[in-house]
């Protein structure tokens, strides 16, 4: 399954992103870090879940293609 | 190579002469300031902020106030009469950020220390129409009712030692004691004057330190540090 | 244009997706930007509609309109047309993927987002237009070099041999905000968990690098990058070469040369040393020369096409711009002065100043490529209503006109006021006096303001049903042959 490159090496920095916001978060001192750091592990999931899905939306529409 | 036809072929080219181009204007004026001896005036007076008026001042920083107050009295002859003695480069050697701005929506601050009384400044920030019906000004009065924020006071003035603040051991390891004893009328402020000449004890409400304390705090010592009658400090005339 | 607009050869796939994703952008943070905008107008007209509220009080919803206005509508649209254009003059579809341009885009929305709930929340750094914290400059920073690497990278793998003179603007303007950015934010946080950080720098010296970094968002954030804008859209609009390339040659070395020097001209008579401040003066007067030839290679552009005024309606509000454009380009000059400037400070002279740039200039030639741009990028034959592009196109004028006149009386009014003296000497008003004296025009400028939110809701009406795939009943019109060519280029 030939994964795009750059959806992989984007894929895996949000990954990483989505890592750091969630140490932000555990550890804050107050609430803008806190928000901030559950706000970046959102937005890691939610984009790299967009990822995944176009991804497969792309093999899927070869496949019937 | 200098030739515009040549540089518009090659992306590298391009990009590099560019940042040469631009980087010339702001190093020329950015670096002499930190290398010019005489850029910041040696005056007496001048001292780190108090426990209790740094964290009135990352309050002042926190709510924007520069959007409305400047903190600069120019050298000019009006703003003199209505201000105070011009400001000193010296006066905002300590302010991590300068909160100089750019427009007075309100009137400037940057001397406005002593120029009222702490009742005053209570009043006026809970109901800033209640004092000055003129006035623009948005009620802060939320601010006397949040407890401030005490626990991180060490590592606040920590840092600010890094970035150049001669805060002492003695002072960092004093803070929390500075910050409550400034907030009680009633306790013993000899210690805390010695360390921080000039500071104002605020009343506070007996029962916690409040943000507003600490803002009051802040307001009550800004410009009064420089003694503009002791002889020495004379030569600033220009 | 020659190298964009004479193509035989089939045009490659260019990544479209983002630009759209950049071009709704861009409408969306208009209206938000001028709505908060239009609501502190009336903070200021009357206090009480601070609510009380330490959310919507005035210095926390600052910022956000700021923001707003010049990050979140100004930097969507550049990055909306910079993708757009690069791919074209270049031939080439942007490097790193679609993935890299995606998170470019939700990269910067994100931050958006974040920053307008941290000022709200109370928490701003208070340097003028960085007013974010330090972990949102740093994640502004990760976005903001993921945009360098597809700009470069789409121009050094570019078909044409040439880099089309859009794109020089645009790369000075990406660089220069990367320097600018990290060098004003340089700050320590008192923990890596903490929100709250304290500049490296203090007093004199932050001054310094603060208005180095204010003056040049300006100069390269609302200027430079919307000068490539100008350079692409009016000659493709008006189908006519760029006037002159030796000039746009010269516009652009002296302009991003100069442009950086002009920041000390916001610190006349401070405590920042004379020799600063007179180096801040002197070269922005100089700037004056660049800035009008920037304007005439614009406007000269048309030269021979003017009837198409008549009938481009997304040109009207380019060429517009540009005049705007011409005008607080001079304005600006005069303004630094150190004489002028002792009365213009600190007055509401300067947020006319500023208005005149940022409604006349900024907005009207990112309305003008927007209305040029979304027919092309979904593909439609035209926009919905060529009228409502007029009534957009005259409110709108009418809001700044109402706005910046409002604001020049206000602002040397308010100078005069506070350095007037009486018969025996006497400083003659009270700072108070000076307030009270402003409330007509605080309601004039308000009234401006909406006039202008009015003008770019009509924007959105007819950009939504141009989408829609409509076309206004009303209108009698021939579609034009030259949006179908470009729609198909």
């Amino acid at each position: 399954m030939d994964i795009d490159p750059s959806d992989l090496i984007v894929g895996l920095m949000m990954a990483v992103f989505g890592l750091v916001g969630l140490i932000l978060a555990s550890g804050a001192m107050d609430n803008e870090m806190y928000v901030f750091g559950l706000s970046l592990f959102g937005f890691a999931c939610v984009f790299d879940f967009g990822l995944l899905r176009r991804h497969f939306d792309r093999m899927e529409a070869r496949r019937h293609g | 190579m200098f030739r515009q036809e040549f540089i518009e072929r090659n992306a590298f080219l391009l990009l590099v002469l560019t940042l040469v181009t631009i980087a010339i204007g702001g190093i020329i004026e950015v670096v002499p300031l930190f290398t010019i001896e005489t850029t910041v005036e040696h005056v007496k007076g001048i001292r780190p902020y108090t426990p209790l008026e740094q964290r009135g001042r990352d309050i002042y920083v926190r709510e924007g106030c520069y959007v409305c107050h400047s903190q600069q009295v120019r050298a000019l002859r009006d703003e003199v009469e209505r201000y105070g003695h011009f400001s000193l480069a010296a006066e905002s050697m300590y302010d991590h950020p300068f909160q100089w701005g750019s427009k007075r929506i309100g009137p400037d601050l940057a001397r406005v220390g002593g120029k009222y009384s702490n009742d005053w400044h209570y009043a006026h920030l809970s109901n800033p129409q209640s004092v000055v019906p003129e006035s623009l000004m948005p009620a802060y009065a939320f601010l006397a009712e949040t407890p401030l924020e005490a626990d991180d006071i060490v590592a606040r003035l920590r840092t600010l030692r890094a970035v150049g603040v001669p805060y002492t051991d003695g002072e960092i390891a004093n803070a929390a004691v500075d910050m409550a004893t400034q907030a009680s009328p009633n306790a013993d402020n000899v210690e805390l004057l010695k360390r921080y000449p000039k500071a104002v004890t605020v009343p506070g409400n007996g029962r916690v330190v409040t943000e507003m304390d600490a803002l009051v705090a802040y307001l009550q010592v800004l410009g009064t540090m420089v003694n503009f009658a002791d002889p020495a400090n004379e030569r600033l005339q220009q | 244009m020659a190298d964009a607009a004479i193509m035989p050869h089939s045009a490659p796939d260019y990544n479209e997706a983002v630009v759209r994703k950049f071009v709704i952008a861009t409408v969306f943070w208009a209206v938000v930007a001028f709505l908060v905008g239009v609501w502190l107008a009336t903070e200021l007209a009357w206090p009480q509609a601070n609510l009380g509220l330490s959310f919507v009080n005035f210095g926390r919803l600052r910022p956000v309109h700021t923001s707003a206005a010049i990050f979140a509508f100004g930097g969507s649209a550049l990055f909306a047309t910079s993708f757009y254009v690069v791919q074209r003059t270049c031939r080439a579809r942007l490097f790193g993927g679609e993935a890299l341009a995606d998170f470019v885009f939700w990269g910067y929305q994100f931050f958006i987002v974040m920053a307008a709930l941290s000022y709200v929340m109370g928490f701003s750094q208070s340097q003028e237009y960085a007013e974010p914290q330090w972990h949102l400059d740093l994640w502004l920073t990760v976005v903001w070099v993921a945009y360098a690497v597809i700009f470069v990278g789409t121009l050094m793998k570019r078909e044409e041999p040439h880099i089309y003179v859009a794109n020089w603007f645009y790369l000075a303007f990406i660089l220069t905000i990367a320097v600018l950015h990290i060098g004003n934010n340089l700050a320590l946080p008192i923990s890596m968990f903490s929100a709250q950080a304290y500049q490296v720098t203090s007093g004199v010296q932050n001054a310094m690098i603060q208005w180095w970094y204010g003056h040049n968002a300006v100069g390269f954030f609302l200027t430079a990058g919307f000068l490539g804008m100008m350079y692409y859209f009016i000659p493709k609009a008006a189908n006519r070469p760029v006037y002159s390339y030796r000039l746009s040659v010269v516009h652009f070395w002296s302009l991003i040369f100069m442009y950086i020097w002009a920041g000390p001209h916001h610190l006349h008579w401070t405590a920042l040393p004379d020799w600063t401040q007179t180096l801040g003066m002197a070269f922005s007067v100089m700037l004056w020369m660049p800035s009008w030839g920037g304007m005439i290679n614009g406007l000269m552009t048309l030269s021979g096409a003017w009837d198409k005024l008549r009938t481009e309606p997304s040109l009207r509000f380019s060429v517009t711009a540009v005049g705007f454009y011409g005008m607080s380009t001079f304005e600006g000059p005069v303004m630094s002065v150190r004489d002028v400037n002792a009365l213009s400070h600190y007055t509401d002279w300067t947020i006319g100043h500023v208005h005149s740039g940022a409604l006349g200039w900024v907005a009207f030639i990112s309305f003008g490529a927007v209305y040029y741009l979304v027919p092309v990028l979904w593909k439609r034959p035209g926009l919905y209503s060529m009228r409502l592009v007029s009534w957009h196109y005259w409110i709108a004028t009418l809001g700044i006109v109402f706005y910046i006149t409002s604001m020049w009386v206000a602002g040397i009014m308010q100078g005069l006021m506070w350095r007037a003296y009486d018969q025996f000497g006497f400083l003659q008003y009270s700072f108070a006096e000076s307030v009270i004296a402003l409330h007509p025009y605080y309601v004039i400028r308000l009234f401006g303001g909406l006039l202008f939110l009015i003008g770019a809701l009509l924007m959105v009406y007819n950009l939504i049903q141009t989408v829609r795939g409509k076309i206004s009943t009303s209108e009698q019109r021939i579609v034009m042959p030259a949006a179908v060519a470009v729609a198909g280029e």
